[in-house]
């Protein structure tokens, strides 16, 4: 470097035998490195392979529209967003930095010298990027740090789990957390440290670029530190800080840390839509997830994705009531299980344990909330499936399927009292078999066969004949739709019944399908090989109000609260029309603090409904629910959507005593209380 | 050990059960059969024998309309045979389902225990079982709730129980025909995929019909069934609670209950 140019002399006061040994360390950095990626990579591929096309350049696009402004770390917690972005924009600020001198360095001084570009203008102002990337770095961290030290946010520490489940263990996971945590703030302070070094020890003015390294020479001096003794210590300093940055790089695949690099495949190349609409079970005798090899390759790079944000442990109704299954755990076990498949044994009711698996109500929060895009839900009931498949189901869940397999309901009736319901009406229902019709009902089995819900039933009947809907139901052929049967992981029964209503279908001649039931409407419209358009009711009173053939007479009093059904809302994004509806018949719709995307579930979904309860919950989900929902000010109605969410609620409302304080009703109720004066 | 379970099938009564125009018999138009409770009961506790001591489990049933789901049923379960006998068409009396089932036993080979329902709702007697033991000479124990063959195979300690909340414990030579009342287990579920697998790769042999000669001739005849007339029903009132409760009182006081 000739005498008085703008520019930074690499490997500065360095012996040449420190030169070498540098090479050889970074040497040794990178094998571990790219060793543990190979390893990682290997695993990968031992899964099963995606049955859709992974590589897409829409994902590509989407990737990075998600991943450079960290926008799903951001949603509804500002403050871990604000904390990440500034720690990813510092590290990746300083790694293009070190690209950068890599490449002019390393490659450019030997190639091609006249081509080296830190120098001139673009060092001054590579330094003061640099610089700034440090301090982001820097401050990311801090506030990453406070929120284990200070702010000790529950969600981010990890339960005791029982004796079975021997990996990874808590304290591990802990320890690995701080690792990460410390190494970067190490490379952070140790690379200001460093500089400041360098600037004491003779750095020309023009290092004045780097702002705040040049403010910690200063410090330094101002301390005692001469420049003679700065050059003593610098290679010293130096070192400590390469040897720093080449143990994150060489341990980057083998902890945490790789969630820089798994974490862009599942958030860029996984949409969350493929996690609503279950994948097929593997094929084989297995039925389901037995061994770490039934996972497909995706799935195994999610795991590695996953950054213990405890969002999803956070938003569990099961982690959250004190069920055990914390879906965190489900993807640190099965991580753990992935690194070492042969110490463990098996996997869906051993390493997972049952108790897990049934605990979870499918309500897709966990998949919703997950930054990372990491798919809890379908990965539980592929395990689930190799449970049913082995025939371990407990004796209440057996005698629900026996009931469905039989009778096609789940509550052992016969399927010709199916249309019972429909007694006392005063008008016949059209036989959708028998007559065309424009709407075809699928009733589903609670709004059928539960004597509570049957009055919300014949109230859907009465508003859809007052609005003259041209609509018929299938009687005694309509059977379940299997929503909840494929969700406990009965993908053979969940066929079969398919197959029995696509049969009656066929024959039916109607242009539409209506459900009160989202289940219904779930699996009709995402999961059932059916062309014509499926419209939950709340969707079609919307439509009713909205064009005038559906007239309300009079509002009610007062706000009313509403609950989004997990399989009308964050399966299937009907948010809107059941506000609209509402806001029409009372006004003004009251929002509980968990609505839309993050509303709680109730608690039945995934056949929880129909197991039993478990031992040591402090608060059923829909308990939870209703003490939410009577905590708002003014409002004495909750609505729902759903016929489960009235048995789960109503039950809730006298365990929790608040019969007299809140009252659950239907939309479809609540638009008919509004048709006459 | 080889197990045989005996199965049959019975009315299920979830479905509302209706009389035939001729009075005689029950109308087939709405009839659902289901394997008869204890008898699943009884296929189940076999197969947990198999699974606890080896061997094997053969499963026979009194042939009947879409019995061969039930006997697929049992495949799935672990049942490694399974066999029909019988007429669908005969609707048999006990005798002659015992004499069918003995028949059919004594082609199977050699046997070691022989589970079925001790009662079922189409024979509340629970004549079968100790019918087909008579007829294969063989000892007999009902109202089973545990079976636990001895280590030589030539005995086993059976559990009974009794109202009052007694439980005795038998020793009984095998082999020998056991009327199940439950499982230690309650029957597990069984996936309809499993059901799905042993229909494509197990198939069901039939054997050892009894022939209507052997059995003889109904002595009994069926002269009507019918649904059994109310005796008594509840009288609703309704209206304005003074009124009724001085209803009320009227009312209990002309029962002499006031």
């Amino acid at each position: 470097m000739p005498e008085g140019e703008i520019a930074r002399p690499v490997f500065y006061l360095l012996p040449v035998w420190m030169v070498a040994l540098f090479y050889l360390l970074a040497a040794t950095g990178l094998g571990f490195f790219f060793y543990g990626a190979w390893h990682r990579v290997r695993r990968y591929l031992r899964g099963r392979a995606d049955d859709q096309a992974v590589f897409t350049w829409q994902g590509l696009v989407r990737g990075a529209a998600a991943i450079f402004p960290n926008r799903t770390v951001f949603r509804d917690d500002p403050y871990a967003g604000i904390a990440h972005l500034c720690t990813f924009w510092g590290f990746a600020g300083l790694f293009i930095a070190t690209i950068l001198v890599l490449v002019d360095n390393d490659f450019l001084r030997f190639v091609l010298p006249e081509w080296q570009f830190l120098k001139g203008t673009f060092y001054l102002v590579f330094s003061w990027l640099a610089d700034l990337s440090g301090l982001l770095l820097l401050a990311g961290l801090f506030l990453l740090a406070s929120r284990r030290l200070i702010l000790r946010l529950p969600f981010l520490r990890y339960q005791a789990r029982p004796e079975a489940v021997r990996l990874p263990s808590p304290p591990a996971l802990a320890r690995e957390d701080w690792l990460f945590l410390g190494l970067l703030v190490l490379l952070g302070m140790g690379g200001f440290l460093l500089e400041a070094f360098r600037i004491r020890a003779g750095g020309p003015e023009f290092e004045r670029a780097s702002f705040f390294g040049w403010q910690v020479a200063q410090g330094l001096g101002s301390l005692g530190l001469s420049p003679e003794g700065a050059q003593a210590a610098f290679p010293y300093v130096w070192y400590f800080h390469a040897v720093g940055a080449l143990a994150l790089i060489g341990w980057i695949p083998y902890s945490k840390a790789w969630h820089m690099l798994a974490a862009w495949y599942s958030v860029a190349f996984k949409d969350h839509a493929g996690a609503k609409r279950l994948p097929a079970p593997p094929e084989g005798d297995s039925g389901g997830y037995g061994r770490i090899e039934d996972l497909t390759r995706s799935e195994l790079v999610m795991l590695d994705a996953c950054t213990r944000c405890g969002r999803c442990h956070a938003h569990c109704p099961a982690a959250s009531g004190g069920f055990p299954l914390s879906p965190r755990d489900v993807v640190q076990v099965l991580r753990a299980y992935a690194e070492r498949p042969a110490a463990n044994g098996a996997l869906a009711g051993g390493v997972v344990p049952e108790s897990w698996l049934w605990s979870c109500t499918s309500c897709l929060a966990c998949v919703e909330r997950c930054p990372v895009g990491v798919w809890h839900v379908p990965m539980i009931v592929q395990m689930r499936r190799f449970l049913v498949a082995q025939g371990q189901v407990e004796t209440r869940v057996g005698e629900t399927l026996q009931s469905l397999g039989r009778y096609g309901n789940s509550f052992a009736a016969s399927p010709r009292n199916r249309a019972k319901w429909t007694q006392g009406l005063g008008f016949k229902i059209k036989d959708a078999r028998k007559e065309p019709v424009e709407y075809l009902w699928l009733v589903g089995d609670y709004a059928s066969y539960d004597p509570r819900v049957q009055e919300v039933t014949r109230s859907a009947a009465r508003v859809f004949e007052r609005a003259g809907l041209n609509f018929g139901i299938l009687y005694e052929a309509e059977q379940n739709s299997g929503n909840d049967v494929r969700r406990i992981g009965e993908e053979g029964l969940f066929e079969a019944l398919r197959d029995k209503n696509l049969k009656v279908l066929e024959k039916a001649r109607f242009e539409k399908i209506v459900t009160t039931d989202p289940h219904t409407y779930h699996a009709l419209k995402n999961e059932y090989p059916n062309g014509r358009p499926v419209l939950h009711a709340v969707e079609v009173l919307d439509e009713l109000i909205q064009n005038g053939k559906l007239i309300l007479e009079k509002t009610l009093d007062g706000p009313v609260t509403y609950h989004d059904p997990c399989y009308l809302g964050r399966y299937n994004g009907i948010y809107d029309a059941p506000r609209r509806v509402l806001a029409a018949v009372a006004g003004e719709v009251a929002e509980m603090p968990r609505s839309r995307e993050k509303a709680f579930c109730c608690g039945a979904g995934g056949g929880r409904i129909w197991m039993e309860d478990v031992p040591g919950v402090t608060q059923r989900p829909a308990e939870s629910r209703v003490r939410e929902a009577a905590a708002l000010a003014g409002v004495g109605v909750m609505a729902i959507a759903c016929p489960k969410d009235l048995a789960m609620f109503q039950d809730a409302l006298k365990t929790e005593s608040l019969e007299g304080r809140l009252a659950v009703k239907d939309v479809v109720e609540l638009v008919e209380e509004c048709m006459s004066k | 050990m080889n197990i045989v379970a005996l199965l049959r099938v019975v009315p299920d009564v979830v479905e509302e059960l209706e009389i035939a125009p001729d009075g005689k018999a029950l109308d087939s138009e709405f009839l659902r059969l289901v394997i008869s409770e204890t008898d699943d009961h009884a296929l189940e506790q076999a197969v947990l024998l198999k699974e606890r001591l080896g061997g094997t489990v053969t499963a026979l049933a009194i042939d009947a309309p879409e019995i061969d789901e039930t006997l697929y049923g049992a495949l799935a379960r672990g049942a490694d045979r399974a066999v029909k006998t019988g007429d669908a068409e005969m609707n048999l009396s006990a005798r002659a389902a015992a004499l069918s089932f003995a028949a059919a036993i004594r082609d199977l080979g050699p046997v070691d225990l022989i589970v079925t329902g001790a009662q079922a709702i189409g024979d509340l007697d629970g004549l079968v079982a100790p019918m087909v033991a008579y007829y294969l000479g063989m000892p007999y124990l009902g109202t089973v709730t545990g079976v636990a063959p001895g280590a030589s195979g030539k005995s086993a300690t059976v559990i009974r129980e009794f109202p009052g909340g007694v439980r005795g414990e038998f020793d009984v030579p095998l082999p020998a025909v056991l009327g199940i009342q439950a499982a230690e287990k309650p029957p597990r579920y069984v996936p309809v995929a499993k059901v799905r697998a042993a229909m494509k790769s197990q198939s069901i042999a039939t054997c050892g019909v009894a022939t209507a000669a052997e059995s003889g001739p109904p002595v009994v005849e069926v002269l009507s069934m019918a649904k059994p007339e109310p005796s008594g029903h509840a009288q609703m009132l309704e209206g304005d609670p003074d009124v009724l409760a001085a209803r009320i009182c009227e009312l209990m006081g002309a029962r002499g209950l006031l």
